[in-house]
């Protein structure tokens, strides 16, 4: 148990490292390089780094709305 | 209170850069603009990072555990010799 915590623990770390390395390039460092750079093939066009944060957000707090009403009918019934 | 004057301070400081950077539009404005979901990026990015290494960092207490139980045993002890009924075990 105390290792798969660690384990979830790394996981998230590792992410959350990789998610800040891959769009600090994408975002900060891919406008200073030139069009024709071979390293913009490894990376979406400029247009996706608006498009996915938000669409990410948007499932994030839809998520979290649905959950929260399944949590509050929940409770509802109980006291009923 | 203090900690929330430093906070208001970067984003203060944050929100001038920005300006700044769409005024004098020393950058395209396409990526000037992807400059606060950068910031949304990279605050989510910190949140994750801090519960990771809390989850990696969590301390789970054996030696606690054992004085807890010896505790227990102990109460019931107690409580057995005053008539109290605690149940078996």
């Amino acid at each position: 148990m105390e290792l798969a915590d660690k384990a979830v623990g790394l996981l998230l770390t590792v992410i959350s490292l990789s998610i800040f390395t891959y769009y600090t390039f994408w975002v900060i460092i891919l406008p200073f390089v030139e069009t024709d750079h071979f390293i913009h093939n490894y990376f979406l066009p400029q247009e996706y780094a608006i498009l996915i944060p938000v669409f990410a957000g948007m499932a994030l707090i839809s998520l979290l709305c649905v959950f929260i009403g399944f949590v509050m009918l929940k409770s509802k019934k109980k006291k009923a | 209170m203090k900690h929330i004057v430093k906070i208001l301070t970067l984003l203060v400081a944050i929100i001038a850069f920005w300006i700044g950077l769409l005024e004098t539009s020393m950058l395209p404005r396409s990526y000037t603009w992807l400059l606060p979901i950068y910031f949304t990026i990279s605050l989510g990015c910190y949140g994750l990072l801090m519960v990771g290494v809390g989850l990696i960092q969590f301390r789970t207490c054996p030696e606690e555990a054992v004085l807890l139980q010896k505790d227990v045993v102990e109460a019931k002890e107690f409580l057995k010799q005053r008539g109290v009924d605690v149940g078996s075990d």
